[in-house]
């Protein structure tokens, strides 16, 4: 009977003592509940730590930083246009105690965060132009422009790239308000941070866009192409002309050549026949006469000729 | 398992459950005192749900009951695939692109859109910090990575995207993530950002393969017509040089011909000097001689004859 009562004992000393202590890790937060209602602060540090047995129940929390993942957003710019703004946060728990008051639980917490991320998202977007949105610097970019006119449509104001882009002041602006927000609210929550994933056309606009960067791929097909018959249709001019440049010094060249040849014979020519020009004269005469009087030539010979004045006698 | 060890127990002398029993919470012991830590891991120890050490590899003691191991590939290069995925690595490795349009295509500086996919490749750098500071620490660098890449391209223009500013996207997009990743304190560390390819999105893409047609096309012409260019001009050079060629031909028989010419006049002209008229008039019946000797019309009239012109005529008419 004693023993049985010692037994008994001992196993209800486990039970208590069981119940008297608990473990809190390092990527744990706890409260610790009396009666239904929170008491003391947030348990934030790890270890071993004690409890009144049974009269107080221990409500774990995470203390890792938490994801938060938006749904895209089709949010008008400043510049009127519509685009998907895709966000995520990364938040915790910062008071387990206000967040056990007012969101009970990470699931609550998210749709909460919803409500909170997505309208200064929206605030802050609607706020802002396009080239903003999308650019973070003022860095110059190299672009390429196209050079036909007249081929403008209605989403391409070319202004829109040259503006300043503040792509990280719109993401801080949005963080601090959400901190303000979170402030005010008292929710436990603290978001370290905001980021804009994605930023993108809806459907409709991307195929309108799709199709002016096609046109304007065909523009530059064109452009290249003519300038290809262009630049032929020059190294044709320029073979003409090489041609004539080429004939016309051969020409020029070779007439230098016989000119010089005919004054070179015309020298040697005078140099000789001045010797004895009334001979030379003679001697020409008859040279003509030899080529000039062929066999078709009539003539009609006076018997008083030179040539035939032995006839005479 | 105790209704088990109950149903022993009647079945065994007790001295025997009892050393047992001692000897098997022993062993118990003994194995749940050392743990492992393998060449490429860091363990980290927490006592009572606290930290306690970081331990690197080796054989370990711990605190059995007391002290959880939670062990971490420090020394392992995780990777994450964006705008793609490996389907089966290998040496010819497959990859699954479709239906990754929404991470792959992002809007240019100059409101354009390309394709960008990449890969990210990461170390854990801190064993404590990875397992204690950030939940899901995957998911955090994905979407961390998303962000940067989708800053660097919103910030460069279309044609340097894709072509000079590829470099300095990864680079810097290496950069921002570390930054944000370190603002979390998630114990990871960046190894590379690499842009697998950037290129212009599908739906547009043949009008882009159509331009390079046209730059070929365009070098093609160009290369045609300096081709013609060159053949026709050679062959010009030739004709030229045949021209001039010519030219020296009839100067040297121009020279030729002037110089024998002046031999034959001179020798001529030596004779004359000896004997002037001898010589004249050899030369003049030569040349009469010569004129005469193939000529079939000669008619010789005696100087006294008159009326001569009616005879004349109808000699003529004759011989037409």
């Amino acid at each position: 009977m004693k023993k049985n009562f010692l037994s008994i004992g001992s196993v209800i000393l486990v039970l208590v003592l069981m119940n008297s202590f608990f473990i809190i890790t390092e990527t744990e937060q706890a409260i610790k509940i009396e009666f239904g209602k929170p008491v003391g602060g947030p348990l934030v540090s790890s270890g071993l730590k004690f409890k009144v047995p049974f009269i107080q129940t221990i409500i774990k929390f995470e203390k890792r930083i938490l994801e938060w993942d938006g749904i895209a957003n089709e949010i008008p710019t400043k510049d009127n246009k519509y685009i998907l703004i895709d966000t995520f946060a990364r938040w915790k728990i910062s008071n387990a105690l206000e967040f056990y008051k007012s969101a009970k639980n990470e699931m609550l917490a998210q749709s909460r965060l919803d409500d909170i991320i997505d309208g200064a998202v929206r605030d802050e977007i609607s706020n802002r132009t396009m080239g903003e949105i999308v650019r973070s610097t003022d860095r110059e970019m190299e672009i390429y422009i196209s050079d036909v006119k007249g081929s403008e449509d209605e989403n391409n104001n070319n202004e829109d790239f040259v503006k300043k882009g503040a792509r990280k002041d719109i993401v801080e602006s949005i963080l601090t308000k959400v901190q303000n927000k979170l402030f005010e609210l008292e929710m436990g929550i603290e978001v370290v941070d905001v980021q804009i994933k994605r930023v993108s056309y809806n459907k409709q606009v991307q195929t309108k866009l799709f199709n002016r960067m096609v046109s304007e791929q065909n523009m530059i097909a064109e452009k290249y192409r003519a300038q290809g018959q262009g630049k032929k249709q020059e190294i044709l001019g320029k073979q003409i002309q090489k041609e004539k440049e080429i004939v016309s010094g051969a020409y020029l060249k070779s007439q230098e050549i016989k000119g010089r040849a005919d004054a070179e014979a015309t020298e040697i020519y005078a140099s000789s026949y001045g010797k004895s020009p009334e001979f030379y004269n003679y001697y020409k005469a008859l040279e003509t006469y030899k080529k000039t009087l062929d066999p078709s030539t009539y003539f009609i010979l006076s018997t008083d000729n030179k040539y035939l004045k032995f006839i005479e006698e | 398992m105790s209704s088990d060890f109950e149903i022993n127990m009647k079945n065994l002398p007790i001295k025997n459950i009892k050393s047992f029993a001692s000897f098997a919470i022993l062993g118990l012991l003994l194995i749940s005192s050392i743990y492992t830590v393998d060449a490429n891991e860091n363990a980290v120890v927490l006592r009572f749900g606290s930290y306690s050490s970081t331990t690197g590899p080796g054989l370990h003691f711990k605190l059995p009951f007391i002290d959880i191991v939670d062990k971490v590939k420090v020394d392992y290069q995780y990777k994450q695939e964006f705008g793609f995925r490996t389907l089966r690595p290998g040496i010819k490795t497959q990859y699954s692109k479709r239906g990754y349009e929404n991470e792959s295509w992002m809007l240019t500086g100059d409101l354009k859109i390309a394709e960008v996919k990449w890969v990210v490749q990461y170390k854990i750098k801190d064993a404590k910090d990875y397992l204690f500071n950030v939940k899901n620490v995957e998911n955090t660098i994905f979407d961390v990575s998303e962000a940067a890449i989708r800053l660097m391209i919103g910030d460069r223009s279309f044609i340097e995207v894709l072509q000079s500013e590829r470099e300095s996207v990864a680079l810097e997009a290496r950069k921002y993530m570390q930054e944000l990743l370190d603002s979390y304190h998630s114990g990871v560390s960046i190894q590379l950002v690499q842009l697998q390819g950037v290129v212009p999105p599908e739906p547009v893409s043949d009008s882009f393969n159509e331009v390079n047609r046209a730059k070929q096309e365009q070098e093609t012409l160009i290369n045609e017509a300096k081709q013609a260019y060159n053949q026709k001009i050679f062959l010009i050079e030739g004709e030229a040089e045949k021209i001039i060629t010519e030219a020296n031909g009839y100067a040297i028989e121009r020279t030729n011909e002037a110089k024998g010419d002046i031999a034959l006049f001179e020798s001529i002209l030596k004779e004359y000097n000896k004997a002037p008229q001898i010589t004249k008039d050899r030369l003049y019946l030569e040349t009469m001689e010569a004129v005469f000797a193939n000529n079939k019309n000669k008619i010789i009239v005696d100087k006294d004859i008159e009326n001569l012109v009616p005879f004349l005529n109808q000699k003529l008419n004759n011989i037409k």
